[in-house]
């Protein structure tokens, strides 16, 4: 099994605050590893150093071998990462099909297959994906980091915005990938439960510290004080007053997940603000 | 995919379409009318349009910034190539020496015969040049060129707000003019023709061309062509369309934003360049103002495109260049065409692209952002004046301007402070305008300079008393202001700023330039009372105190201005602190959330337009007042452009702000510094202004105002949202001491009468009327709170303000453009 990513004794964060301390993580070909954790843990901080889009403080990350260190963001992807960013980031004002065609261009590129999973994507080809729906532009994202045929895939909450039984079926989807084309998968996923039926091992980052690691069913085997700390009343937890504010933010993005609206964010809606 | 279109959306396009049919029908069917709109010189004008606008095009797709550089740089280009055929020379911009200093130094420690190496104007390559080795010199400059536009401006800039965008291409635009002008003056400079074509006729049956235009024609249409193939039909183009947009998007599809940004502005450069330099070779010459001013009908052909289509982008150029002969013609020998005193009213070639962008707009507009429509941008944070500031500011400002400006300083530095303090008055038109409710308008000394002529004619010609014709011109600049408003409605952004600058540019000569408005070759006498008249050199006795000594201009001309720099400063910090004023930024931060907390949006951008308007009125009267004779110089778009951008490097969404930005502007106390204690020359100063302008946009996207206090607040965490828990303060709240501002009164008109006597109508009285407080957020009930708990998350700029404009956060993937 080879070793598709290995993060090491990894510090990040922002402004020079180590918003992430001493991560050790490793993905392989043909697998699928979940990072958990509460809302503010720094998953996507580590996504977004691993895809070289926010610096390495300390320690290394390597993909395919390769330390991203004074590595231009965008050389990585060329030799097949993918990531689904937690923003989407899709591109607004062009259409379904040319944000797909994008990411089949820097590499032989498999359309058909990426819609195969996504059937719901097929009649919105010619639409601009500004015009999606939350959870179309979900899809859109996930599609299109298919598209590229990656050999370690990244995703941070493919959840979001997606209805229940879409998340149900996509899991095992994400399953067959793995299998079909041998791919690494790093999975970051508020669903808990879900996220370990499928993986095969996950990590649980609380506050910017491992806390956890190991095969699922080793985590699965204390989800419960793991829930616990997305609470704030886990033992790590030293910042308590930080974590109900999280909790907070955490129940609202819950409440957008719920309407699928991607925008319903407090300013749309003055109740919110009040 | 298509979808059953509405009949209003047919009727969109149909009726436009209809319009230009029966239009070309008209030309066509008529002899003399095709002769002229086909002749050669509108197709050589409309080449070059073409050209700038698929270059504008380019840029825009490839890094999302509309480049009001972009016919400056044609010129430039042009010059290059004219100076490396006629003397063989790469002249360079003539940047102050960075070693001079040392050399200061030196000579200060005692050593005279010290001299710094030369610091080079020009690198020379002996003799005159042939054509193609100066072509290919000049277009590789324009290469470098491009290059360091975008690594040493806009990369730096991506994603920072619109605002600074816009003010760093305007920055560009004055430096290449300022070069130029520095160089070679402003006289024409002769260009040598093109050698593999001539000037013989050819005949195309509906029309004869020379030659040397047929080709600039076919080859504005190659580059056309191939610029569509590039963007749509390749992978290049998709990519680049997809990292203007969202770079990190971009990036982990492993695409380099920067190198696809850095591509398109060569290409762009090179575009513009080339084609800059064969109509220059056609017309034989070129000059520092003709080119430039291009920019208009450019951006005018890039809106009809879309700012994506090359093929109606340069459709439209064509058109925009070849009506211009056509409608000489029509304006010498049509007695229909509007007259004025006689002669036929000039510019109305000008008007043409006004009209194009305001149908335009009106047609693609929406009255509210749509979904998936990128938001104008942060913008700098819009502080409310505290208590202290209003009670002390204005009068603390008052005495520092006055005592020196009366008694102490040199007629120079009265003139520059004068000038500040106009300036002054301008920015906060802007500040109201664009630091409140996000508009940009690039109009605002057209507004200035209608209320300067306005205020001509009434004391002059009719006899009108002093203070009268201030308020009859404030009121001319306040229709003006709310005509552009309406149009305002439906853009925002970018487009409003393109709007708002073909208006500017209109005005420029269709009034202006009008004879029988400006009062010919002397200019538009104002009659001004004797006590501030400029020029009056009377000394006056108050109390003991002696004011004037004899000299030009004229202090209590500094006091008259003073007094309404105060007046208005009130004016604009009332109304930020107004019901009214939280309205407005709420508009700023997010339209749809201000209209569905029940703000009135329409209503509110036409009041902040009439309120700015007003300013700029007043300004302009005061203008007029102050120097007697009204002449159009001061009044013209580049005056609008140097404003607006010195509003916004000063701060553009507050009254200290605006103060600073009246210390920046040219003429003002900072230049007439730098002029006559560092003895720096004028032309100088500008260059300095426009590189000043872009290395600041750069550094402090926010501007300078807005930079020191961003620093302060981050320190005092005052951008977190306000929570349930958390007490009023940190969220703004209206005091109980908020004064009652002129603002609020039903109607902008009954401003002045507040503006004239500032002490009586707009001090700061503490509880005189209750009734007009807006009662801490926290406290009213829900009902009447709408409009108030919308407005204050975006006043007080918490992250749930800024948020919604998609992407600010840590890393904005688009510091947004407006559709
Ligand atoms: N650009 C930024 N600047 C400063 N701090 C940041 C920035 N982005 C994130 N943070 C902070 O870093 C910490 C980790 O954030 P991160 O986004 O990695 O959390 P997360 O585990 O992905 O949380 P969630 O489940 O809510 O997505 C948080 O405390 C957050 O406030
Ligand atoms: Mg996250």
């Amino acid at each position: 099994m080879t070793a598709l990513l290995e993060i090491d004794g990894l510090y990040s964060g922002y402004a020079g605050v180590a918003m992430v301390r001493d991560l050790n993580l490793t993905v392989h070909a043909g697998e699928i590893v979940a990072l958990l954790g509460p809302n503010g843990a720094g998953k996507t901080t580590t996504l977004l150093t691993t895809s070289g889009l926010n610096p390495v403080m300390k320690g290394d990350i390597r993909v395919f071998g390769r330390s991203v260190r004074g590595r231009p963001a965008h050389r990585a992807p060329r030799e097949g990462l993918a990531h689904v960013l937690e923003d989407r980031s899709l591109f607004y004002q062009l259409t379904v099909a040319e944000n797909l065609r994008l990411a089949a261009a820097r590499s032989k590129g498999d359309l058909a297959r990426a819609l195969s999973y996504f059937p719901a994507l097929e009649p919105l080809l010619g639409r601009r994906a500004g015009l999606l729906s939350g959870g179309e532009q979900q899809m859109l994202a996930m599609a299109r980091a298919l598209t590229s045929k990656p050999r370690l895939l990244m995703v941070d909450e493919m959840s979001l915005g997606l209805a229940p039984v879409i998340v149900e079926r996509l899991l095992p989807v994400l399953r067959r990938i793995v299998d079909d084309t041998g791919a690494g998968v790093l999975l970051v996923e508020q669903h808990v439960h879900l996220a370990l039926e499928v993986a095969d091992r996950a990590a649980v980052l609380v506050h910017g510290d491992l806390v956890a690691s190991g095969t699922t069913a080793e985590i699965a085997g204390r989800a419960a004080a793991l829930e616990s700390t997305y609470f704030g009343a886990g033992a790590e937890v030293e910042a308590g007053a930080d974590v109900g504010a999280d909790a907070e933010a955490g129940a609202e993005a819950e409440a957008d997940a719920r309407t699928g609206d991607p925008e319903a964010d407090p300013e749309d809606n003055p109740e919110g603000s009040r | 995919m298509t979808r059953p279109r509405t009949p209003a959306a047919r009727l969109r396009t149909a009726v436009p379409a209809l319009v230009v049919v029966a239009l070309l029908a008209v030309i066509l069917a008529k002899g003399d009318y095709r002769a002229n709109f086909f002749s050669g010189g509108g197709f050589a004008l409309g080449a070059l349009i073409a050209a700038i606008a698929l270059g504008v095009v380019v840029t825009y797709r490839g890094s999302g910034v509309v480049n009001l550089a972009g016919a400056a740089v044609a010129m430039y280009a042009a010059y290059v190539y004219a100076d490396l055929r006629a003397h063989g020379d790469l002249f360079l911009p003539p940047l102050p020496n960075p070693l001079a200093p040392i050399e200061g130094l030196v000579h200060l420690a005692g050593d005279d015969g010290f001299s710094v190496p030369h610091w080079p104007t020009s690198v020379s390559f002996g003799a005159a040049m042939g054509f193609w080795p100066a072509l290919v010199l000049a277009l590789v400059f324009c290469a470098l060129f491009g290059l360091v536009l975008h690594v040493a401006v806009f990369r730096p800039l991506r994603h920072a707000p619109v605002l600074a965008k816009v003010v760093a291409s305007v920055g560009v635009l004055l430096f290449l003019q300022a070069v130029v002008v520095r160089r070679f003056s402003t006289t024409t400079q002769v260009v040598g023709p093109l050698p593999f074509v001539d000037k013989t006729q050819v005949d195309l049956g509906l029309f004869k061309i020379t030659q040397e235009q047929l080709f600039v024609v076919c080859l504005v249409l190659v580059l056309a062509v191939a610029l569509w193939a590039l963007f749509q039909r390749s992978r290049f183009g998709l990519a680049v369309r997809a990292a203007a947009e969202n770079e990190k998007g971009a990036t982990v599809l492993g695409f380099s934003a920067d190198r696809l940004a850095a591509a398109t502005w060569v290409l762009s450069t090179v575009v513009t360049g080339l084609l800059g330099i064969f109509v220059a070779s056609v017309n034989s010459s070129v000059d520092p103002n003709t080119m430039p001013a291009l920019i208009v009908p450019a951006v005018t052909a890039a809106l009809v495109g879309g700012f994506t289509s090359f093929g109606w982008t340069t459709l439209a150029a064509f058109g925009l260049g070849m009506q211009v002969s056509l409608v000489t013609f029509l304006g010498a020998n049509e007695s229909w065409f509007p007259k004025a005193g006689g002669l036929p009213v000039p510019g109305v070639d000008l008007l043409v692209p006004l009209v194009v962008i305001v149908a335009v707009l009106a047609l693609r507009g929406q009255s509210l952002p749509t979904r998936g429509v990128l938001g104008p941008g942060r913008l700098p944070f819009s502080p409310t004046a505290r208590p202290w500031a209003l009670r002390y500011g204005g009068p603390g400002l008052a005495v520092v301007a006055l005592i020196p400006g009366v008694f102490f300083l040199s007629p120079a530095m009265r003139d520059g402070l004068t000038n500040t303090l106009t300036g002054i008055v301008i920015c906060l038109s802007i500040v109201v305008l664009t630091g409140f409710i996000g508009q940009i308008s690039l109009a605002q000394t057209s507004f200035a300079g209608l209320s300067a002529y306005t205020v001509a004619s009434l004391s002059t010609h009719h006899g009108w008393p002093f203070p009268l014709p201030i308020l009859a011109g404030a009121a001319v600049a306040v229709v003006a202001g709310v005509l552009v408003a309406l149009p305002a409605l439906r853009v925002r952004g970018v487009h409003l700023a393109i709007a708002t600058l073909a208006f500017a540019v209109a005005v420029d000569k269709v009034v202006f330039a009008n004879s029988w408005i400006n009062g010919g070759f002397d200019g538009a006498t104002v009659t001004t009372p004797a006590l501030i008249r400029s020029q009056d050199t009377a000394t006056h006795h108050i109390l003991g105190v002696t004011i004037g000594d004899g000299t030009q201009p004229n202090p209590l001309t500094l006091v008259f201005c003073l007094v309404v720099v105060v007046a208005l400063g009130y004016l604009v910090a009332n109304l930020r602190r107004s019901l009214t004023g939280r309205q407005m930024l709420a508009i700023r931060s997010n339209e749809r959330a201000a209209a569905a907390a029940g703000v009135n949006v329409a209503a509110v951008k036409v009041l902040a337009f009439g309120v700015s308007a007003f300013i700029a009125g007043v300004g302009g009267a005061v203008i007029a007042y102050r120097t007697g004779n009204v002449t159009p110089d001061k009044f013209l778009y580049d005056k609008s452009l140097m404003f607006f951008a010195f509003a916004y490097l000063g701060g553009i969404a507050s009254v200290s702000g605006a103060v600073t930005g009246g210390l920046l502007v040219g003429g003002g106390l900072g230049f007439t510094v730098l002029n006559r204690v560092f003895g720096l020359p004028d032309e100088f100063v500008l260059l300095l202004g426009g590189l000043g302008l872009v290395v600041t946009a750069v550094l402090n996207p926010e501007g300078v105002a807005g930079k020191a206090r961003t620093d302060l607040l981050a320190l005092q965490r005052r951008f977190r949202p306000p929570t349930l828990a958390d007490p009023p303060t940190l969220a703004d709240p209206p005091t109980p001491a908020d004064p009652p501002t002129p603002a609020d009164v039903a109607t902008p008109t009954t401003g002045p009468v507040a503006s004239t006597e500032p002490t009586a109508s707009t001090e700061p009285t503490a509880s005189t009327e209750p009734a007009t407080t807006v009662p801490p957020a926290a406290s009213v009930p829900p009902a009447a709170s709408t409009p108030v708990a919308a407005a204050t998350p975006a006043a007080s700029g918490s992250p749930a303000g800024s948020r919604v404009s998609g992407s600010a956060g840590a890393a904005p993937a688009v510091a947004g453009e407006a559709r």
